[in-house]
């Protein structure tokens, strides 16, 4: 008897013991982006806080494309073509401004992107391709549109654009509008539920009535309009598109929500916290470097060190083969 | 056959995760006989013979060949130690010629220097194809010039060209037509004829009995009996093949109770290619209908196609009202559940919580207002309710379900049905690889369903459970219903298997 006891007092103890890990690889982000803060603001002696809005300057656009990737990958997918997505909702957006009212050009905008998200799930769920394999090809073609639709000038948008609707508010707003929705539909409907159960075990899933190809093409059609509205908080900022719009904005996504803490299987362990606090920290890491003056060059040296680091704290090796 | 020892085997164990394949086999093989190896799939020939010929490693026993203990690492050091193999699937390689194939592994015949000699290698593989009578094929061509069967060809002369003291032939006829099987005869008899041992694996009964001297049952792994073929009858070795174990009494224990006519589901000309035809039967409320059969009879497919689940299925699925049942989630929201046989990918979710593998299949059920909106507190009650019910042993309802064993998981999976309510339950193996103690609980709990007018179809490769517990029980065989028992007292296992082979 005191044998038993004492295998399930040791039990217990194993399990408080995951429990832990767990809450680290919860909170260690957010431990992270407060000691990122902190940190660049004794080393520029408190010029990141007086500028806070021009260091936040680029995390709309990264945050609310975000949202849509991390449903992406709660499913366990993945999805590179982002940036391609954007630069090309961009184009529709500055050019469709310059001719209709500029509601008209964001919602043309969001079309585009669903229509991109669209193809990506339809190779993805109906030719059964993987999906980085897909994305990837779509990165590719897409950035082929960019750079010809800008091979002589910048595509410009109407100038009510920028002097209208470039505002720290407006950006705020719809930023926090979006990631609201999403919140509440992750956390409070079968919605997440779903996703998670997708990206945890597809077949199982599937078995308990989830229709998973329905979902899986759906999303990337999310995810994709979603993408083409963080055009609109993009193009307000710079006013114009050249070939490299959006240019690598895949990569940002991805490293930003592996920083938050987003296990790249997806499934049961992802939190929605991880877009908040992984675009929040990718942002300010990016802003500290350059307000330090540091190059371009080592500044991508130092994100892939950091970046490493954390693919190496947060990849759950037991579930990784899942990535579809 | 001389009463030489060829081939000894001691105490050989093979695990995959947590499967026993292959535990605590021994047995002795002799110079120049035919020895079978049987047994039903998942017995563990083909994992035996492979841990001989060095395809996987052995956990622990020993073979000792003509006194010395071999260690075979792969087949190319199998062949060294003359323990020759011809697999079930292709067992040539693509991208070769025929000869490259006959001396794959062996090519330092023929090297000079670090130069291949490939005519001499041509010229030698074309005297064997000629000594073998297979002159038609030619030994400089690519190998996937030729059809199936000759490349079967091929490998027989592979492995049989430097007379092997063990030769296996791993379900090989199977893949032969009638004439290529008499080739392969003609070798294995040459091979028993010179003093070698040919260890033959074979679903074919008349064929085993035909061509072999002594013949050794295998049983989930476990070793059954060795007989010689001389004594025994077809109906010997499948009762040795399949039948199983009596254990205590906890099925139901009613006979004679009238079923029912009301019929919940009614399956008609249902056809799902490749795994089973033209399958028609009722459901009627508060029935428990078994499906029996050997493992490859279509009727772990019957199942899936109530379910809605099967691939390009013909034919209907209709309940009382009228539904056709065309995918899972109609399937579902119409109160029918089903519990796969591969339970750790079509059942659970292994990356995920009890609580939300309970609570999926009823969001909609729990979720408030138009948004179905879902409270934590809601779905964790729910969950801890119906764990509690079944007496899932876990620490709470957050814990993954990777870590439960077998029995618990399938507790999990019951769970997530009882919950959802389901009045017409799919249960294929629901007891597989679970101890005496859960499955009692699975019995009860089947008998308790049955008593509130709930319809199971119990589809089982045990046959005590399906006469323990059915109402009237299907035997399926290459996919077609072959006959249909009612509940009995007398009803035994061989009225089953006379059916089933």
């Amino acid at each position: 008897m005191a044998n038993i006891n004492a295998a399930s007092a040791k039990k217990e103890e194993s399990l408080k013991k995951v429990d832990r890990t767990l809450i680290v690889r919860e909170l260690l982000p957010v431990i992270g982006l407060v000691a990122i803060f902190l940190l660049f603001n004794i080393l520029t002696q408190g010029a990141m806080v007086s500028n806070l809005s021009l260091a936040l300057s680029t995390v709309y656009s990264l945050m609310i494309a975000s949202t849509g990737v991390f449903f992406i990958m709660t499913m366990g997918g993945l999805d590179f073509s982002q940036g391609s997505i954007l630069g090309i909702a961009a184009i529709v957006i500055c050019f469709v401004s310059t001719k209709a009212p500029i509601p008209v050009a964001v919602i043309c905008g969001i079309l585009v992107g669903a229509a991109i998200g669209a193809i990506n799930g339809f190779f993805y769920v109906n030719r059964k391709i993987k999906s980085f394999i897909v994305t990837i090809c779509t990165m590719f073609l897409f950035r082929g549109f960019i750079k010809y639709a800008t091979t002589n000038a910048p595509v410009t948008g109407s100038a009510s654009l920028t002097l209208a609707y470039d505002t720290t508010a407006l950006k705020l707003t719809c930023t926090v509008i979006i990631v609201a929705v999403a919140f509440f539909f992750f956390r409070f409907t079968k919605f997440g539920t779903y996703l998670k159960a997708i990206g945890a075990g597809e077949k199982a899933a599937k078995f308990a009535g989830i229709r998973t190809d329905r979902m899986k093409f759906l999303i990337y059609v999310l995810a994709g309009a979603i993408t083409g509205f963080a055009a609109f908080v993009n193009v307000v900022h710079t006013g114009s598109v050249t070939s490299s719009g959006g240019n690598q904005l895949e990569t940002q996504i991805l490293i930003a929500l592996v920083l938050g803490g987003m296990p790249i299987s997806g499934g049961a362990k992802v939190r929605f916290l991880n877009i908040i606090v992984g675009a929040l920290l990718y942002t300010i890491l990016n802003s500290g470097l350059q307000m330090m003056g540091i190059t371009t060059q080592t500044m991508q040296m130092i994100q892939g060190v950091i970046f490493l680091i954390f693919v190496f704290v947060f990849a759950d090796r037991q579930s990784i083969s899942v990535i579809k | 056959m001389s009463q030489e020892v060829r081939l000894q085997v001691i105490d050989v164990n093979k695990t995959f995760g947590i499967t026993k394949a292959v535990q605590h086999v021994s047995e002795t093989f002799y110079k120049g006989e035919v020895h079978a190896l049987i047994g039903e799939n998942g017995s563990g020939k083909s994992t035996f013979t492979n841990m001989l010929t060095g395809i996987y490693s052995k956990d622990s026993g020993k073979f000792i060949l003509d006194g010395e203990e071999v260690n075979a690492k792969n087949q190319v050091d199998a062949n060294n130690h003359g323990i020759a193999i011809i697999v079930q699937e292709l067992g040539t390689l693509d991208g070769l010629t025929v000869a490259e194939n006959i001396f794959l592994g062996h090519e330092e015949k023929f090297v000079r220097f670090g130069i291949k000699n490939t005519p001499a290698m041509n010229k030698m593989a074309n005297d064997l194809l000629k000594q073998y009578g297979f002159d038609r094929i030619k030994a400089s061509d690519m190998i996937e010039d030729y059809n199936f069967e000759d490349r079967k060809l091929v490998e027989i002369v592979k492995s049989t060209y430097f007379k092997p003291k063990v030769l296996v032939v791993d379900e090989t006829t199977t893949a032969l037509s009638q004439e290529g099987r008499e080739e392969l005869y003609k070798v294995m008899n040459r091979v028993r004829d010179y003093g070698g041992t040919v260890i033959f694996i074979s679903h074919d009964l008349p064929e085993v009995l035909e061509k072999s001297d002594s013949i050794t049952i295998l049983r989930d792994g476990v070793y059954i009996d060795c007989v010689k073929s001389a004594d025994v009858t077809e109906d010997d070795l499948r009762k040795l093949m399949v039948g199983r174990e009596m254990t205590g009494n906890y099925y139901r224990t009613d006979y004679g109770e009238a079923v029912s006519d009301e019929v919940v589901l009614s399956v008609r000309n249902v056809t799902v290619p490749g795994q089973i035809k033209n399958v028609s039967f009722d459901l009627h409320k508060g029935e428990i209908l078994g499906f029996g059969g050997l493992s490859e009879s279509g009727m772990h497919e019957i199942g899936k196609a109530v379910f809605g689940a099967s691939f390009d299925r013909e034919g209907s699925v209709t309940l009382e009202d009228g539904t056709e049942i065309k995918d899972i989630p109609t399937a579902i929201s119409h109160s029918i559940a089903y519990t796969s046989k591969d339970r750790d990918n079509e059942s659970v979710i292994m990356n995920q919580s009890i609580g939300d593998n309970i609570v999926l299949p009823s969001l909609d059920k729990l979720g408030k207002g138009p948004l179905k909106i879902q409270s934590g507190k809601t779905l964790k009650n729910f969950a801890n309710q119906y764990a509690r019910e079944l007496s899932v042993k876990m620490v709470n309802t957050n814990q993954f379900v990777s870590e439960l064993s077998g029995g618990n998981k399938q507790k999990v999976v019951l769970a997530r049905w009882v919950g959802a309510d389901a009045d017409i339950l799919v249960l294929d193996s629901p007891t597989r690889g679970i101890d005496i103690k859960v499955k009692q609980d699975i019995y009860q709990l089947m008998d308790r369903m049955r008593k509130e007018g709930k319809s199971i179809i119990m589809i089982s490769e045990e046959l005590m459970e399906l006469i323990g517990m059915c109402d009237r029980v299907i035997i399926m065989k290459d996919g077609e219903p072959s006959g249909e028992l009612i509940r009995s007292k007398d009803m035994t296992e061989n009225d089953l298997i006379a059916k089933m082979v």
